[in-house]
């Protein structure tokens, strides 16, 4: 009998330093992904706004460049955000560039908004390309920024901040996953 | 009749006195205004310039849409909010400043709900007058690593190109600045038509 109970000991004793055994070994692989993961991040450099042959006031290019970098750095998915000429850029192992030009502008007015509610929009609509350091190019898309009821006018640069950097996200320009981009 | 020609060589002698005194007068005025012209900004460049303001963006530890005073000192603009620590900037980190106008509506809140109580949609009349045009200044500098920022302010109209007429005798080049009219047309250029 007293031999039995101790054979059960034994046992439930082997369970749980198994157990314990493989829950770290486990915890041990989960930090090595990580650490490998963070490995691979990338980082971007975000360049000014380049007007394109609209009449884009120079408050709103200069906005949409400090929102990006704001909305950029919110999202977590860059290891670092760099601004443009920065020289801490050149040390970055996998460095993407930003760039982004103005296809259509609509300058509208607050003023106009309040009076009629459906006229006086300001639209902003750009060109967004993350390119590598090599060249390519790795996103191609059109992202609109737009103020149609309430806010001033660079209210529409913040809007279309937010929506560049929800295009930004990683599965929309690493396809299967970011290693296969050249470094 | 000898009398008559001796008048006139006279009268003739005090016209070209005159002449040669509004000359020496012209002349004088002239090098006084040129002196002038010359040493004003000398002078201005080394007094403190401040003016109200108001932050939208991009100055360093400064909150968004705030209030405060914008100034130049030395060789530093910096802008302070009342009894708090005050953000600056190196003159000669400064790229650019750009001048624009914009209009917005005021009254705030309290306004926008005047304007909803208002029977029959009338509310949307006092809109027409409830706006107020203001002056942007977009400053562009460098921060130590290279890193290029820009900075807006928000300044009654008029004042903006002060400040920048300011920081133009301080140094800042002023042909890389380039000013914006408020009265943009509205236009829109696609690239896809082209």
């Amino acid at each position: 009998m007293k031999t039995s109970k101790r054979n059960v000991c034994i046992c439930l004793a082997a369970m749980v330093a198994v157990a314990i055994a493989s829950s770290g070994r486990l915890w041990g692989l989960t930090g090595a992904a990580k650490s490998s993961g963070s490995d691979e991040q990338w980082s971007i450099q975000v360049d000014r706004v380049e007007p394109g042959e609209t009449q884009l006031a120079y408050s709103f290019q200069v906005a949409t460049y400090e929102g990006l970098l704001e909305e950029l750095n919110k999202t977590h998915q860059f290891k670092h955000v760099f601004r443009e000429g920065d020289r801490k850029a050149s040390d970055a192992s996998k460095l993407l560039v930003l760039k982004t030009t103005v296809v259509a502008y609509t300058a509208g007015s607050e003023t106009q908004r309040a009076v009629t509610t459906f006229s006086g929009a300001t639209k902003v609509c750009v060109r967004t390309q993350l390119v590598t350091r090599d060249g390519k190019i790795v996103l191609d898309r059109k992202v609109d920024g737009t103020v149609r009821f309430f806010g001033s006018n660079l209210r529409a640069t913040h809007n279309l901040a937010r929506n560049i950097a929800k295009v930004m996200e990683p599965s929309a320009w690493s396809g299967s996953g970011q290693a296969e981009l050249p470094i | 009749m000898e009398h008559l020609f001796v008048q006139q060589k006279h009268e003739k002698g005090c016209l070209g006195a005159s002449a040669f005194l509004s000359l020496c007068g012209f002349l004088l005025g002239c090098t006084i205004g040129a002196w002038g012209q010359s040493t004003a900004p000398a002078v201005s460049a080394g007094t403190p310039f401040s003016i109200r303001a108001t932050h939208l963006l991009g100055f360093p530890n400064t909150k968004s849409n705030c209030n405060g005073i914008l100034s130049i000192k030395e060789n530093t603009l910096q802008f302070q909010r009342s009894a708090q620590p005050g953000a600056e900037v190196q003159i000669p980190s400064i790229q650019g400043v750009f001048l624009g106008g914009e209009s917005k509506q005021v009254g705030g809140v309290p306004l926008k709900l005047g304007k909803a109580a208002a029977p029959f949609g009338s509310g949307r009349v006092i809109s027409l007058f409830a706006h107020k045009k203001y002056d942007t200044l977009t400053v562009e500098y460098v921060d130590s690593d290279g890193g290029v920022h820009g900075a807006i302010f928000q300044l009654s109209k008029g004042e903006a190109e002060l400040v920048r007429n300011e920081l133009v005798t301080r140094g800042v080049s002023a042909n890389l600045g380039r000013d914006q009219s408020m009265e943009r047309s509205t236009r829109k250029v696609s690239h896809e038509n082209k």
